[in-house]
């Protein structure tokens, strides 16, 4: 019986668990901050402790996201790709396409049975691809990102953005806001364009269903209506989705690297 | 017999007179800003007091930028890309390209006898707009007017990574954390920033002599990227930021006397300085 970890240092949060015979142990997440380095080390000193183990009870860690080099104890790296096809493959295998709504991007991953990646796709390297429209949003409305999804779905009429560039929409909004216009209608608009931006990704790679969706955004569930409207679709939502590449990266620290394909790493 | 050119830009809004002559009069400046977009009245009635004349005394008015459509005093609105191109053609008869980069857009502009031929635009992303400068500039803590004079202290170019003006202003704030030299970090803004616009520029062909307009062109620091990037002269005028408003008069006494000669209706007396606002009631 061997502790497995996964660290996923993402640039807005950073997220760890651990495992127990492919078993969710314990997770944990924190802000990512300044210094990643510290995050990784105090991901690792909370989850040792909320499973009560030391560290050196950790057979393997294997680290993941943009941050992933700063996790000195880790033994091995893994795509974040990689990771969220496997941690998504262990919580719903019937899955074949999930879309990932991190903060700086959204990917869309095509997998098979066993979780290996068959084709991906990411957005432009733009914030108006990723969670952080949301958040520039949520901030000129002054607003939680946790109220966010409840405001949206209050809306009846969402605006339309003309403006595909999240800071020429922060303009946008305030405008709105001094026109007038509800700030639920505000909300929905954000979420109706990052969903079009989602689903025309996800139309570029072909849907193949059934289809799961994680990330931060994946918690906004507003904004995953709106998604599976555009796709017309029901998507499927693991519990805790902002842990899904750090399940996925303590899953491929679990197995034997004699069984993971060269064409993974 | 008094003209004027009104340009209400997304940052600044312009007010410009001329005599019959085209002698400048006044020009006045002021930001739009959020809170202020009823400013264009304000900006002419402060004009109109700087030339010592009165609303009725302006044979004809012409409105241009972003806000045009909503000057109720105006006479005529006219795109700020013919106006630009007019306006840069009385300062510098060899134009033949024009970049004007504002707050909100970039526009590259061919221009052949004082007339617009073509043009390619950027309006899309803040990246390639005057705007990527005053949202880095603020996460700095530094002035947007004061970003030129500090990049000219640079001893280097940081290199900055990020395209998307939101995680731009994310790495400059990482950069200075680092312990990177702030004049450094606004050279590479400076140098990204021109980059982008010469790529825009060449989709256009660029044929000298070249113009730079627009708040952006007052950046001393910007200017130099831009040679750097197109790899040739440029040349400024002393107030990059009214040529759309001085293009604006020019046309307004041009189509005045055209109606004057072909004794077509001129503009009713009197007029009224009223509220300009961005947003009519109907646009609601």
């Amino acid at each position: 019986m061997s502790w497995f970890m996964g660290v996923d240092i993402g640039s807005a949060h950073s997220k760890g668990v651990i495992t127990r015979d492919s078993e969710l142990a314990a997770s944990h997440i924190i802000i990512s901050g300044a210094n990643y380095r510290t995050s990784a080390e105090t991901i690792r000193t909370e989850l040792v402790t909320k499973v009560n183990v030391t560290q050196s009870d950790i057979a393997n860690t294997v680290a993941t996201g943009s941050g992933a080099d700063n996790v000195h104890f880790a033994s091995q790296k893994a795509s974040d790709i990689v990771c969220t096809a496997r941690g998504i493959n262990n919580v719903f295998p019937q899955a074949r396409t999930v879309i990932d709504v991190a903060s700086q991007s959204t990917r869309v991953i095509r997998l098979n049975e066993k979780g290996i990646v068959t084709n991906f796709t990411v957005s432009e390297k733009c914030a108006a691809g990723g969670g952080r429209f949301i958040e520039v949003i949520a901030n000129v409305l002054r607003i939680s990102l946790s109220d966010f999804s409840q405001l949206a779905a209050r809306s009846r009429s969402p605006i339309t953005f003309s403006t595909g560039c999240a800071v020429f929409g922060e303009s946008e909004a305030i405008t709105r806001i001094s026109e007038g216009i509800p700030k639920e209608d505000i909300a929905a608009g954000v979420n109706k364009a990052l969903a079009s931006t989602i689903s025309s990704l996800v139309k570029k790679l072909k849907l193949e269903e059934p289809c799961a969706v994680c990330g931060g955004g994946a918690l906004n569930t507003a904004l995953v209506k709106t998604i599976e409207t555009e796709l017309n679709t029901s998507l499927l939502i693991p519990p805790q989705p902002q842990l899904i590449a750090a399940l996925g990266a303590a899953i491929i620290a679990a197995t034997p690297p004699t069984s993971q394909s060269r064409k993974e790493t | 017999m008094y003209f004027a050119g009104v340009d209400i830009g997304s940052t600044m809004t312009k007010v410009l007179l001329t005599d019959k002559s085209g002698n400048l009069l006044s020009t006045i400046k002021g930001p739009t800003g959020a809170e202020h977009r009823q400013l264009a009245n304000e900006v002419m009635r402060q004009a109109l007091q700087e030339a010592n004349l009165q609303i009725d005394d302006i044979s004809y008015i012409v409105a241009t930028g972003y806000g045009r459509l909503n000057v109720p005093f105006a006479d005529r609105q006219i795109t700020e890309l013919s106006c630009h191109a007019r306006g840069v053609s009385s300062l510098f008869p060899s134009a033949r390209t024009a970049i004007d980069i504002g707050g909100q857009d970039a526009k590259c502009m061919k221009i052949d006898n004082g007339r617009l031929t073509s043009f390619v635009m950027n309006d899309k992303c803040a990246a390639g707009t005057g705007r990527f400068l005053e949202v880095t500039a603020t996460a700095l803590g530094i002035k947007l007017e004061d970003m030129g004079e500090i990049s000219l202290k640079a001893a280097k170019k940081i290199q900055i990574s990020n395209l998307c003006t939101v995680f731009a202003q994310q790495e400059v704030v990482a950069l200075l954390s680092r312990g990177e030299k702030l004049e450094n970090i606004v050279a590479g803004l400076h140098d990204a920033l021109a980059g982008r616009i010469a790529a825009l520029a060449r989709r256009l062909g660029v044929e000298l002599d070249l113009v730079l307009t627009g708040g952006v062109a007052k950046n001393t620091g910007m200017v130099k990227a831009m040679k750097e990037s197109l790899g040739c002269e440029i040349l400024v005028p002393e107030e990059p930021l009214i040529t759309g408003a001085l293009g604006a008069a020019i046309l307004a006494k041009e189509i005045y006397m055209k109606a004057v000669a072909a004794g077509e209706a001129l503009p009713a007396k009197p007029r009224r300085l009223e509220k300009a606002t961005f947003f009519s009631e109907e646009h609601q």
